[in-house]
């Protein structure tokens, strides 16, 4: 009988332990709908001087400003602050979350350009689903004049050249981030038989992002079996990418002058130090619209 | 005596799963599309997302409401903010939620229309909690509840860091709305 009633006591005074249990403790028992891959591997469509694997969101246009600047030895020049410079002014369009198109024009080089790219996966941010973001990006270049005289120029189809690269990508840390990009080049004409028509290339390129608007980058591309007539090195660059609101700055020290894959790539003709003729430096604007 | 342990020990497993369910779900309300948005006008530009999704729970017996807001589930018009709001503003891959809980003042559950009323509690973002009145709407449709309101919210008490060429852009005050149906909860 005893125990009975120290049951039932017992029993009545389980309510004022429960009811004290917070309703947010309920709340979080529960599911929230959530996108689970990681945002914001690298902020811009270039990670410096080649791609990234961000796209552009559907129906957004981005208007982008390219520019590089350097100096050629050997002259006493009275040039103002660079004696010579090289610009690229493109359009970049998302034509779906997944889907990029972008054109550009180079001058004074003379190239055009034009790519599509497109997200395969995205990085997962459980253990579930694809650690990498996997993008593949297709271009294609016409170049209007001769630059290394590389390519023969009689026909139409003899100046063109295509980049392959499959953009391998990893969120490691909130501000660390690396890509690996396995790229082929192909090239419609070699001006010497010494020449392959086809380029194989591996770039590697990381950020850190010492603020939460201003992060430093670095880019570098080995070419596997490079161009034997003219000497060619490893397209370097280190830089740093600074967004404010609209507009995304890429400020840069490069090796190479020129903004498409196909030629920073296989035909950057001298190696990365500070001297007049191999110091490039590179501003890039980009300002973002909402269409 | 060890029967009596073992009934007390079967009364208490019992208990949460059985008897106070019951009694408890009668009382309480759910909502899980809760809709949050939040503005912030400047002469630069004005900002505005939507949430969709937020999870807030109401309990009539003790007039206590909770809410959990997802962070990534702010739609924004302009994609790029939506970039920026995670990215470099809220963080949100530190501090995924929003969390609200607190109690409405003087709740009136026998007046079926309108009430006007002050929610008490505490709101937290980016691991910071700061104690909020937040004033209110409460109505009754069909026997479910609906609560609306809104509150200002001042960026520099959450943690919120806008650069300094930026600050024309993000006001400091930010201006949030809601507007929770709630129905019976059903389990």
């Amino acid at each position: 009988m005893k125990s009975k009633i120290l049951q039932f006591v017992l029993f009545l005074s389980i309510p004022s332990c429960l009811s004290s249990q917070n309703l947010l403790d309920k709340l979080a028992n529960e599911d929230l709908e959530t996108k689970n891959y990681v945002m914001s591997t690298f902020k811009g469509t270039r990670l410096s001087i080649g791609h990234s694997i961000e796209t552009r969101k559907k129906n957004t246009l981005e208007i982008s400003f390219m520019s590089r600047y350097w100096n050629v030895p050997q002259e006493t020049s009275n040039s103002f602050i660079a004696d010579r410079m090289c610009t690229r002014v493109g359009l970049d369009y998302g034509i779906s979350d997944r889907l990029t198109f972008g054109i550009g024009s180079g001058n004074p080089n003379g190239i055009i350009d034009s790519y599509l790219k497109y997200r395969l996966f995205q990085q997962s941010t459980t253990k579930k689903g694809s650690p990498v973001g996997i993008t593949l990006l297709q271009t294609s270049t016409y170049r209007t004049r001769s630059i290394k005289g590389i390519e023969r120029r009689n026909t139409f189809g003899e100046k063109l050249a295509f980049t392959t690269q499959l953009l391998i990508a990893r969120k490691i840390t909130r501000d660390f981030s690396l890509q690996i990009s396995p790229t082929f080049v192909h090239r419609t004409s070699s001006n010497f038989s010494v020449d392959d028509h086809n380029h194989f290339a591996v770039g590697f390129g990381s950020r850190y992002k010492v603020s939460n608007h201003v992060s430093i980058v670095s880019e570098y591309y080995y070419v596997a079996n490079p161009l034997k007539s003219i000497e060619t090195f490893g397209a370097f660059s280190l830089g740093a990418n600074w967004e404010v609101s609209d507009l995304l700055l890429q400020f840069k020290m490069t090796n190479n002058q020129i903004f498409t894959e196909d030629a920073f790539i296989t035909q950057t003709a001298q190696n990365f130090n500070f001297r007049d003729g191999n110091f490039f430096f590179g501003f890039h604007a980009t300002y973002h619209i909402q269409l | 005596m060890n029967k009596t342990l073992l009934l007390i020990l079967i009364a208490f497993i019992n208990y949460p799963s059985h008897f106070p369910n019951k009694k408890d779900y009668k009382e309480e309300y759910i909502e899980r599309q809760g809709e949050v948005s939040f503005f912030s006008y400047t002469p630069v530009e004005n900002i505005q997302a939507t949430n969709n999704q937020a999870l807030s729970i109401f309990d009539t017996k003790t007039n206590e409401v909770a809410v959990r807001i997802l962070m990534r589930a702010f739609v924004f018009k302009k994609s790029l903010m939506h970039e920026h709001f995670n990215e470099s503003y809220i963080e949100s891959d530190l501090y995924p939620e929003a969390t609200f809980s607190g109690k409405i003042i003087d709740f009136d559950p026998s007046i079926e229309t309108m009430q006007t009323r002050i929610i008490k509690g505490d709101f937290t973002l980016k691991d910071v909690t700061k104690s909020v009145d937040i004033k209110a709407t409460i109505s009754i449709v069909d026997g479910n509840y609906i609560i609306k309101g809104g509150l200002d919210i001042l960026i520099d008490d959450y943690n919120i860091k806008v650069p300094a060429l930026l600050s024309p852009n993000i006001s400091k005050k930010i201006e949030v709305t809601f507007n929770f149906k709630y129905s019976q909860h059903e389990k």
